[in-house]
C-alpha cells in the first residue's frame, strides 16, 4: 500500500504551496492598497482562508476521504466535467506558470540584467519537472528539506528590531488607502496554494490531524506574514512603504555583516525553493486534472507537454508590468476556484447523501 | 539515473547563457563613493572614486569625473574614460555639496533607490562647500578619501555626536509626515577633514545646520540614546571655565503633545540623561552628595536653554528635525491630521524641554 503523507508534512507542503512571489510585494500592497495599518487586514484574509480550509475538511468528512475526482464523476456526467476540468487545470497550470517567471525577472533584474530570463525559465521548469515524476510523495519530501532550508530566513527580521518605531505605525485605521477590492483580492492571493489540498486526500490518513495540519501551514504562513509585515510599517515611513516596489529585496540589501555585503543577492536565491513548491504544487494538480481526462496517456509524456505549453504561454508575458497583469487576472480565477471547488463538491455530496439515503 | 545526468547536462549548459553578465572582478571599477554637485550652469558635477586593485600600482583609487544633467548619465560618462566597467554594487557613501543640498536631494536619492544593485545601507553626507573638491584631495596618510570619510563617520555616529543617515533612514524620514530628515555635514579643513555638525532638511532641502558641539543635544531630543559623550559649559567660577564632561550617556525621551485649542499645541519634550562624569574643572567636590545634586540641576538647566533656543530656530527654517509632527499627528484623528497644515502649524506651537540628568558616577577620584 501506499505511504501517507503525515501531518506534519502535510503542513509543511500546505505553507510551502501558499508562500510564494506575494511575499516580496505584500508588505507594499497592504500600504498602498490600505493605508495606514495596512498589515490589520492579514487578519480577516486568515479568517477568510481558515473558512475556506474549513469547507475543504466539509469536503473531506463528507466524501470520506475520497479523490475529488472521484466525487465529481460520480453524480456528474463527463461530457460536463471535462470543460470544467479543463478550466481548472488551464488556470493552474499558466497562473504556476507566471509565478515562476515573476520570480525569474525579478532575479534578472537583481543579478543578471542582460541574461535572456527565458534561460532561467528553462532551467526552474527542468527542475520542477524532475520533482514532478517523483510523485508527490516525493514533492512532499523535497518540500520538507527546502522548509527548513527557508524557514530560518524569518529569524533575520529580528535584524530589524533595533530600527522598529512603533510611533510610525499611528494609531490611524486603514486611511488614505484605494481600491481596497482590488487590494483585498490582491493581498487574499497571498493565502492561495491551501486549495490544493483537495488532491492530497487519497494521499492521508483519514483522521482529524490531517485537516488540522493543514490549518496549522496555514497559521504558521499566516504568522510569517504578520511579522514580516508589521516590521515594515515600523521600520520605514508610510510613504516610503508606498515607494517601494519590493520591500522585501530592501528589508534584505539592508542587513551587513562585517563580512559580507549586498546579502540579497545570495538570500534571493534561497526563495527559488519556495516559489518552486509553490510552481509545482500547482502544476501537479493540473497534471492530476489533465490525466483524469486522457487517463491512458504516460504520465512523463503529460507533464512534458503540459510543462512546454506552460513554457510556450510564458513567453507571452515578456515585462514584470505584464506579468503581474496574468497573476492579477488569474488569481482572481484561482480565488474563485478556491471558494467554488469545495461548494460545489459539498453540494455534490449532500445530494449524493441524500440520494443514498433515499435509495438505501 | 540516466535521466538524471541528462538533466545535469541540460542545467549546465543554461549557465552559459549567463555569459553576456559574466563579472570579471578585476575589470570591475566598483564605485565607493560618489559626490555631487550643482554648477553654475545648473548641470550636475559628478565625481566618483574607483579603488584600484593592482598590487603594482601605486596609486590607490582612480577618480572619474564628469559633467552630466544626471547621475546615471554621468555612469555612461564614466565609462568613456576608464577601461573598468563602472558598476555601483558596491557604493558605501554619497556626498552632496551645499548647493546642490539647498536646491534639494530627493530626486537624486530616489534615482539611487531605484537602481537594483544600491542597497538602502548607503551613507547620506553633505559636504560643506564642493563635494568633488573634497573627494578629489588625497588627505595623508588616507589613500582613499571616501573610505576616510566613511569610517570617519561610522566611528562618531557610534557616539551619537552626528547622526548615522543612510539611503534608508534619510528616504524614510523624507517620506514621512511627521519628520524631516537630517545628515551629517563634514567639510575640509586643510589637511584634515572634519565633521562640521547635522544638516537639517525641510522635505528634501538643506536649510539649516546643527554645529558639532550641539549634535548630541540634538540628537538626545531627537531619539533614545545607547551610547554617547557631551561636554556641557557651565560658564566661568573665579574666571576659570566651568567644564564637565560626560561619558557613557543614555537616555530616554517622551514627547508630550497638548492640544490647547484652535490649532495650537504645546508639546513637552522630557529627556533623561545618565552618565558617568570624566572631567569637573569647577572648584567643588564631586564626592559631596549634595554638590552632585546642584551639579546635576545646573547641566540640566544649561542642556534646557540650549535646546529651546534650537528648538526655536529649526521652527522659524520650519523643519521639524526632532520628529515631533510624529507625536502631534498620533494625538489626533486622521481628519484632524489631514485637514492641518503641519508645516504652519509647527513654527507657532509652544515646545517646552524636560531634561533630568543622573550622574551614575564620577569615575574613581574625588
Amino acid at each position: 500500500m501506499q505511504q501517507k503523507i503525515s501531518p506534519f508534512h502535510i503542513a509543511v507542503l500546505t505553507y510551502m504551496a501558499q508562500a510564494g512571489m506575494v511575499l516580496f510585494t505584500l508588505p507594499r500592497s497592504l500600504a498602498d492598497y490600505f493605508g495606514t495599518n495596512g498589515w490589520l487586514v492579514l487578519i480577516p484574509c486568515f479568517l477568510l482562508s481558515a473558512f475556506n480550509i474549513w469547507l475543504i475538511s466539509l469536503v473531506f468528512r463528507l466524501g470520506q476521504g475520497r479523490s475529488v475526482f472521484a466525487i465529481l464523476e460520480q453524480s456528474v456526467p463527463k461530457m460536463l466535467l471535462y470543460p470544467l476540468y479543463f478550466l481548472l487545470a488551464g488556470s493552474w497550470l499558466i497562473f504556476g506558470c507566471m509565478i515562476g517567471k515573476k520570480y525569474v525577472l525579478v532575479f534578472q533584474m537583481l543579478s543578471f540584467p542582460s541574461t535572456n530570463p527565458m534561460l532561467f525559465k528553462l532551467a526552474i521548469d527542468v527542475l520542477a519537472f524532475l520533482l514532478l515524476i517523483k510523485g508527490i510523495q516525493g514533492i512532499s519530501k523535497a518540500a520538507t528539506l527546502f522548509f527548513w532550508m527557508t524557514a530560518w530566513m524569518i529569524l533575520l527580521l529580528a535584524w530589524f528590531i533595533p530600527s522598529f518605531r512603533w510611533e510610525r505605525l499611528t494609531p490611524f485605521l486603514l486611511k488614505g488607502g484605494h481600491d481596497q477590492v482590488k487590494g483585498s483580492i490582491e493581498v487574499y492571493s497571498a493565502f492561495l496554494g491551501y486549495e490544493l489540498t483537495l488532491f492530497l486526500f487519497p494521499h492521508v490518513k483519514k483522521n482529524k490531524k490531517s485537516i488540522w495540519a493543514i490549518h496549522v501551514g496555514n497559521l504558521f504562513l499566516m504568522l510569517n506574514y504578520l511579522s514580516l509585515s508589521l516590521i515594515c510599517f515600523g521600520l520605514f515611513s508610510l510613504n516610503q512603504l508606498k515607494k517601494l516596489l519590493y520591500p522585501v529585496l530592501d528589508l534584505l540589501a539592508y542587513i551587513q555583516f562585517p563580512f559580507i555585503e549586498r546579502l540579497e543577492n545570495l538570500l534571493y536565491g534561497f526563495f527559488l525553493f519556495l516559489i518552486l513548491i509553490t510552481l509545482v504544487m500547482y502544476w501537479w494538480a493540473a497534471q492530476l486534472t489533465v490525466q483524469r481526462m486522457m487517463p491512458k496517456l504516460n504520465m512523463k509524456i503529460l507533464l512534458l507537454i503540459l510543462i512546454f505549453i506552460a513554457y510556450g504561454i510564458s513567453f507571452f508575458a515578456e515585462t514584470l508590468e505584464q506579468v503581474n497583469v496574468w497573476i492579477t487576472n488569474l488569481g482572481y480565477a484561482v480565488t474563485g476556484i478556491a471558494f467554488g471547488l469545495p461548494t460545489l463538491l459539498i453540494m455534490i455530496l449532500l445530494l449524493q447523501r441524500k440520494g443514498g439515503t433515499t435509495h438505501g | 539515473m540516466g535521466k538524471l545526468r541528462i538533466a545535469a547536462v541540460i542545467l549546465l549548459l543554461l549557465l552559459t547563457g549567463c555569459k553576456r553578465d559574466e563579472r570579471v572582478l578585476e575589470d570591475l571599477g566598483m564605485v565607493q563613493t560618489s559626490s555631487y554637485d550643482l554648477l553654475e550652469n545648473n548641470k550636475l558635477k559628478v565625481v566618483s572614486c574607483v579603488p584600484v586593485i593592482d598590487p603594482d600600482s601605486p596609486v590607490r583609487r582612480e577618480l572619474l569625473t564628469a559633467e552630466s544633467d544626471s547621475i546615471k548619465e554621468a555612469r555612461l560618462q564614466f565609462s568613456r574614460q576608464t577601461d573598468l566597467m563602472v558598476v555601483s554594487g558596491q557604493l558605501r557613501e554619497v556626498l552632496f555639496g551645499t548647493t546642490l543640498a539647498k536646491a534639494g536631494i530627493g530626486g537624486y536619492t530616489d534615482t539611487l533607490l531605484r537602481d537594483p544593485s544600491t542597497a538602502l545601507g548607503v551613507r547620506v553626507t553633505v559636504v560643506e562647500g564642493d563635494a568633488g573638491e573634497l573627494l578629489s584631495k588625497t588627505y595623508e596618510p588616507h589613500s582613499d578619501t571616501g573610505s576616510y570619510i566613511t569610517h570617519l563617520l561610522e566611528k562618531e555616529s557610534l557616539g551619537n555626536s552626528v547622526p548615522a543617515t543612510t539611503l534608508y533612514e534619510f528616504s524614510r524620514d523624507y517620506n514621512d509626515d511627521g519628520i524631516d530628515a537630517v545628515t551629517p555635514v563634514v567639510k575640509n579643513v586643510g589637511n584634515k577633514v572634519t565633521i562640521d555638525g547635522i544638516a537639517l532638511f525641510l522635505m528634501d532641502k538643506y536649510v539649516m545646520k546643527i554645529p558639532v558641539e550641539d549634535g548630541i543635544i540634538f540628537a538626545l531630543f531627537r531619539d533614545d540614546l545607547k551610547q554617547g559623550e557631551a561636554t556641557v559649559n557651565l560658564g566661568k567660577q573665579n574666571g576659570k571655565p566651568v567644564i564637565v564632561m560626560f561619558s557613557s550617556l543614555s537616555s530616554k525621551r517622551k514627547v508630550k503633545v497638548h492640544k490647547k485649542g484652535d490649532g495650537r499645541f504645546k508639546v513637552v519634550i522630557s529627556t533623561s540623561v545618565q552618565g558617568s562624569v570624566l572631567e569637573y574643572t569647577g572648584e567643588e567636590k564631586l564626592s559631596a552628595p549634595g554638590t552632585r545634586h546642584k551639579l546635576e540641576e545646573e547641566i540640566s538647566k544649561s542642556i534646557t536653554e540650549k535646546a529651546e533656543e534650537m528648538i526655536l530656530q529649526m521652527q522659524q527654517e520650519k523643519t521639524d528635525a526632532l520628529g515631533i509632527g510624529r507625536y502631534v499627528r498620533n494625538s489626533l484623528s486622521y481628519r484632524e491630521w489631514t485637514s492641518m497644515n503641519w508645516r504652519e502649524v509647527y513654527p507657532r506651537i509652544e515646545v517646552d524641554c524636560h531634561v533630568k540628568v543622573i550622574i551614575k558616577d564620577y569615575g574613581k577620584y574625588s
